[in-house]
């Protein structure tokens, strides 16, 4: 069975009550309290590669990444990409990644770490996204899905948080 | 006229962003009102403080996962409904992003969330500049050498800054091949790794 991680960024009581039937068997990972954001120190690249240095729940969600088939991000929109909460999770994961550089489709990316990456799909929710919000995620989806490696991504969009979650279902 | 640069760097200090916006005011001139708010030391009410009634707000940050740092995210979604009222009327928002990879033109992406931004806060988006190589400003001096390019483009972007024009959107690379900037970026990352007691093909664990 293919496994699936799901970084969300509902409050408890909401994830409580959208989540609780809809995944059971994927891995679930709240970024809601806020992680501490990324201070920027490459530690997880020279410290203790392939481990954020930061020692809070934040750094757990690089550690579940390797073994994921799919990483599913449902997250509220916000400006074209994810909400601050999703972003400080996706901010403290960069040692998936190895810091030298590659060539991809011409220009210069990270190497990867491991063999394979999971296909990234992104639920966007929120009452009145506009189609330049619409634009911006697509690019940002192609451009995160080219540096953390991975070969196939997706992106939808939702007007609330409780119908991105049902079509997760 | 007043300038507000706001600082986006989550680093305490010794960041690219504070070397970018030090020689951006350099360029603005003296009879510019500079000032200079940090997104990670400030809190929210102390930065609109530092904006209230400026005309032009420049943010200088580093590119995190092709977007904005999720501290600097935060704060620009928690003040989109106020800034405008707190800014001068017709305010303009100036950015300049810098990236690690080579090309400029990967910071893109934060660059129409700024645009994004702008149009949900009520700001008018004047434009940016992406920097690729942005680590090279601790190289050498901005207008000098592997760092003229960036020199010239400040230069464009701080006249725009001062006469309240668009600056549209740009990025620009340094004077120094592709080839051997990855080797010098490599080599930093051995010796780092080095002082940190790591031996090199500790770099690559996969464990």
């Amino acid at each position: 069975m293919a496994k699936t991680l799901i970084l969300h960024d509902l409050p408890q009581s909401e994830a409580e009550a959208l989540l609780s039937n809809l995944w059971a068997g994927c891995t679930v990972f709240s970024a809601s309290p806020a992680v501490h954001p990324c201070i920027g120190c490459f530690g997880c690249w020279i410290k203790t590669p392939g481990k954020c240095v930061i020692d809070d729940r934040g750094a757990g969600f690089l550690t579940l990444l390797p073994a994921q088939d799919e990483v599913v991000l449902l997250s509220r929109m916000v400006f074209g990409g994810v909400s601050p909460d999703i972003k400080a999770v996706l901010d403290r994961s960069i040692g998936f990644m190895l810091p030298y550089f590659c060539d991809r489709q011409g220009e210069m990316h990270h190497a990867r770490r491991f063999d394979a990456a999971p296909r990234f799909r992104y639920v966007f929710y929120g009452p009145d996204i506009t189609p330049e919000e619409k634009a911006t995620a697509q690019k940002l989806a192609a451009a995160n899905a080219l540096n953390f490696g991975a070969e196939r991504w997706s992106v939808q969009f939702y007007q609330s948080a409780q119908a991105g979650a049902e079509a997760l279902a | 006229m007043k300038i507000a640069f706001i600082n986006g760097s989550p680093k305490p200090a010794e960041s690219a962003s504070e070397i970018i916006i030090n020689a951006l005011q350099a360029r603005v001139g003296q009879g510019a009102d500079s000032i200079t708010c940090n997104a990670i030391k400030q809190s929210r009410a102390e930065i609109m403080e530092s904006l209230a009634g400026s005309p032009a707000l420049v943010l200088v940050f580093p590119l995190y996962v092709d977007g904005i740092p999720s501290h600097l995210l935060r704060l620009l979604d928690g003040i989109q409904a106020d800034i405008a009222g707190a800014a001068a009327p017709g305010a303009k928002l100036y950015a300049v992003v810098n990236n690690g990879f080579y090309e400029g033109r990967q910071n893109g992406i934060a660059l129409e969330m700024l645009q994004n931004f702008c149009a949900r806060a009520g700001l008018a988006w004047a434009g940016g500049l992406g920097v690729g190589s942005g680590g090279m400003v601790f190289a050498a001096p901005i207008g000098h050498g592997p760092m003229k390019n960036l020199g010239k483009a400040l230069d464009a972007l701080a006249a725009n800054i001062r006469g309240g024009t668009a600056a549209g959107t740009c990025s620009v690379e340094p004077n120094f091949p592709k080839f051997l900037y990855t080797a010098a970026v490599h080599l930093g990352w051995r010796l780092q790794a080095k002082r940190n007691g790591l031996k090199p093909r500790d770099i690559k664990t996969s464990r």
